[in-house]
């Protein structure tokens, strides 16, 4: 899953990570993650994200049938 | 580096070396004859370290935190419940031993320190994976 976080950010004023991380209500480091592709938030969390810059989820967050996401559980 | 993730190093600095020293003694305490109140007071030694080296280092990283306005979210929730799920495991297998195989051959001190390596075994594979779990390069909520 590829995400538009980081330039999202960047055309929102140049919005910090824990800006937006204090928004949504998850750490700096986890948005980080999220834009480095390192993690995939859940549902609720994408759509906080996307509310937040005022867009849709799939303005957002883009997904790729086969990529290699797997769940932490 | 989140607030997990330093506790996460700190539990496994502040317990893995002190407990390593304590059950190479033990391998060799046999040889020394020791007594019950010796055995007591070595054990006592190594928890006061260790408790101390932990409550140490996390009184530093709370006055390194005062000013962040959320601590945990998902993702620290995902990669802890994670780890704690296989670190279950660990101390299940560890009761099986400890309490069901080994009372039949074994007694006394070969009990308490076994039951302690379990735990030491059980707590050092939970903190690891987390640690590992920061450091993987995906993780789907």
């Amino acid at each position: 899953m590829s995400n538009e976080v980081k330039l999202l950010r960047f055309l929102a004023q140049d919005m910090t990570q824990a800006e937006l991380g204090k928004r949504v209500g998850l750490t700096r480091q986890t948005i980080a993650a999220i834009e480095q592709g390192r993690y995939s938030p859940s549902l609720d969390v994408a759509f906080r994200i996307a509310h937040v810059f005022g867009k849709g989820i799939d303005d957002v967050f883009h997904w790729q049938p086969g990529g290699d996401d797997r769940s932490a559980d | 580096m989140s607030s997990l993730e330093k506790r996460a190093l700190l539990a496994l600095w502040s317990m893995c070396p002190v407990y390593c020293v304590y059950f190479v003694i033990q391998i060799g305490l046999p040889y020394l004859q020791p007594t019950m109140l010796e055995r007591i007071g070595c054990l006592a030694v190594v928890a006061s370290i260790h408790a101390m080296a932990y409550v140490v280092g996390l009184l530093v990283i709370k006055r390194h935190e005062a000013g962040e306005p959320l601590l945990e979210d998902e993702r620290d929730r995902a990669i802890d419940g994670r780890a704690t799920r296989t670190a279950y495991f660990v101390m299940l297998t560890g009761l099986i031993v400890v309490g069901m195989v080994m009372p039949f051959n074994n007694n006394g001190w070969k009990l308490v320190n076994s039951a302690l390596l379990f735990i030491v075994l059980a707590e050092t594979v939970r903190y690891a994976l987390i640690l590992i779990g920061y450091r993987s390069p995906r993780l789907a909520h």
